[in-house]
């Protein structure tokens, strides 16, 4: 991926599993929300391919990439912030509707049908992320931290296979991070694969199956997160040297 | 010190609380069950098709206009301004794209009646739904390539627009030149009504229920799919498309459903009006009906259809005071727009109503 004379990701092979959770570490500015970017086809990449489920999805619309099963969150909260939280999750749960404008004009079977579903669903993963109470504000007048959970919510709207997080836990204080730790073991245990972009270790090595290292758009490492801890050149790229003090 | 504080804090509540007529108003709705809201909504429609007779009685007869006839007035600017601001509406309020050419589809719709009406022997009720479909389709083309822009370049696009059709209709032949069409047919009788120029009422109960459908239309797009597809690309289009909003299709939908609308008001208007030029079809008008929807609360039917009525009507109603009128009407907007920025009643907080609604 380049942007103009910048080269933001260059040879970057990445490979997620399927139901595991993967840890997408790096300093700032080594390019991990541009691999979201590039994956969820905000950016089309110069080069290379993005295969999911075997299929190539880079040219593809972005709904397109959402409706095949990729959903992802947001660095900083974007929700639709005068929408009330369930609103939030069924504007996301319509991508998989067949039913459109003439359906919901005419309230046809199928419309209604796919209404109640998906209100019944909504209201679902609203209590699976423990913010079923929230479900009838609007989404700028939630805390924060219900506004990150809500973004997930909105994200498992779309019935995904891949749900990739950018930086859930920022922001979050250490109660909140064991927290949403939980939720995204929780998550994973539910048949969702999770890409994590995260900055707090402990976080990442308490959760993840496998971590990926980013450094300057390229990978570094891409191991268990014992020896990405102990890999000399991500200590020297990201992670410091263990000072003689502690 | 305490105490003052504390008295103009109760007093700010208190002041909210009565002001928020949309809030009361939609709450009382939501506590009514199917029945009483069905007899409200017959209520209030059987009330308002009475409004052209206000002018014969003596209690109502404030509303008469002078020098133009009261009951035209209802028809064109009232009816048709609230017809259209409706249709803007869904362009502007319910997804957020700034449409500066309304006007256009005002026109192609009269031109269609004013063409089809002069040319064939169709009548207004068959031409109705072909200007209808001829507005959706221009819609449709113009937006095909340009709904991809945004915001400002959005609206330089469609303010081109609404000039370029303007000056078709000034250099066409088929369309009378600057002399446009004279000898347009009135619409043939329904039920027993003859929509003739000294029948002004018939028309204002035509535009009445094309006003009712299309509130009927709105609120049921509103709550389902389409409505949350628009609400969610007003409010940031990149994360729609990232959460699956086919945006490119709902941008074209909304904007060739307004378009429509804009169409539909144009047929009849030309066919009430008998005449049309061009210079009826300015990018005045598309300002106007633009001002009647910021001015009355983007994306609130119901504001929309206040600020409508409100500035097509005041006009009519001051125009004794002659030169004054347009210095008085523009105070108002700007007195208007200081005092309540989001418009006289602005897009509900649907929050307390929902949470209302649990209880």
């Amino acid at each position: 991926m380049k942007f103009g004379g910048v080269t933001a990701l260059n040879a970057v092979n990445l490979h997620v599993n399927k139901g595991e959770i993967c840890a997408l570490i790096g300093p700032n500015g080594a390019g991990k929300t541009t691999v979201f970017n590039v994956i969820t086809g905000v950016y089309t990449p110069t080069e290379g391919e993005i295969l999911f489920n075997g299929a190539n999805v880079i040219g593809k619309k972005r709904h397109h990439i959402t409706g095949l099963g990729i959903a992802r969150t947001f660095q900083n909260v974007r929700l639709f912030g005068e929408m009330t939280s369930l609103e939030n999750v069924l504007t996301a749960s319509d991508v998989h509707k067949k039913s459109g404008l003439v359906g919901a004009l005419f309230g046809t079977p199928r419309a209604r049908r796919e209404e109640r579903a998906s209100r019944e669903r909504a209201h679902e993963l609203l209590e699976f992320m423990e913010i079923g109470h929230r479900s009838d504000q609007l989404g700028k007048n939630l805390p924060y931290g219900d506004q990150r959970r809500l973004e997930i919510a909105r994200a498992l709207g779309t019935e995904p296979q891949i749900i990739l997080l950018d930086e859930p836990a920022a922001g979050f204080n250490p109660a909140e991070k064991v927290a949403l730790a939980k939720t995204i073991q929780k998550i994973r245990d539910r048949g969702y694969t999770v890409l994590l972009i995260e900055h707090d270790m402990s976080l990442i090595m308490g959760i993840s199956d496998r971590v990926v290292v980013l450094d300057f758009g390229q990978k570094i490492a891409d191991a268990s997160p014992k020896e990405v801890q102990n890999d000399p050149n991500v200590i020297a790229a990201y992670l410091g040297a263990p000072s003689d003090a502690s | 010190m305490a105490f003052s504080a504390k008295r103009s804090s109760r007093r700010g509540y208190d002041v909210s609380e009565e002001l928020n007529l949309r809030d009361q108003g939609a709450a009382m709705w939501e506590s009514w069950n199917r029945p009483k809201r069905v007899a409200f909504a017959i209520g209030v429609i059987f009330l308002v098709s009475l409004l052209p007779l206000a002018g014969n009685f003596s209690i109502t007869s404030i509303l008469n206009t002078p020098i133009t006839s009261y009951q035209s007035v209802l028809v064109y600017p009232v009816g048709m301004f609230v017809l259209m601001a409706l249709g803007l509406n869904i362009v502007v309020g319910k997804s957020g794209m700034l449409d500066l050419g309304y006007v256009a589809f005002f026109a192609i719709g009269a031109y269609t009646q004013g063409i089809l009406g002069t040319k064939t022997g169709l009548s207004t009720w068959e031409i109705l739904p072909i200007g209808t479909f001829l507005a959706m389709l221009s819609g449709l083309l113009l937006g095909l390539p340009t709904l991809r822009l945004r915001g400002d370049y959005l609206a330089i696009v469609t303010l081109g627009f609404g000039e370029i059709v303007r000056l078709i209709a000034l250099n066409s032949r088929a369309t009378g030149g600057p002399n446009g069409i004279t000898g347009i047919p009135n619409p043939t009788p329904l039920f027993g009504q003859r929509f003739t120029l000294d029948n002004p009422k018939a028309y204002f109960w035509i535009v009445l229920v094309m006003i009712l459908l299309v509130i009927w239309m709105i609120r049921r797009l509103s709550v389902r799919r389409p409505g949350r597809a628009w609400e969610a690309i007003r409010q940031d289009e990149d994360v729609a498309s990232l959460m699956g909003v086919p945006t490119l299709k709902y941008k074209l939908w909304s904007f060739s459903i307004g378009a429509s609308i804009g169409g539909a008001a144009g047929v009849l208007y030309a066919s009430k009006i008998m005449v049309i030029a061009p210079d009826m079809f300015t990018l005045n008008v598309s300002i106007l009906i633009l001002a009647c929807v910021v001015f009355g609360g983007m994306g609130n039917i119901w504001g929309v259809v206040l600020g409508a009525t409100l500035l097509a009507y005041l006009p009519e109603r001051i125009r004794f005071i002659t030169d004054a009128r347009q210095l008085v009407f523009g105070l108002t907007l700007v007195v208007v727009m200081n005092v309540r920025p989001d418009g006289l009643l602005p897009r509900k907080k649907r929050e307390k109503i929902a949470a209302k609604d649990k209880e």
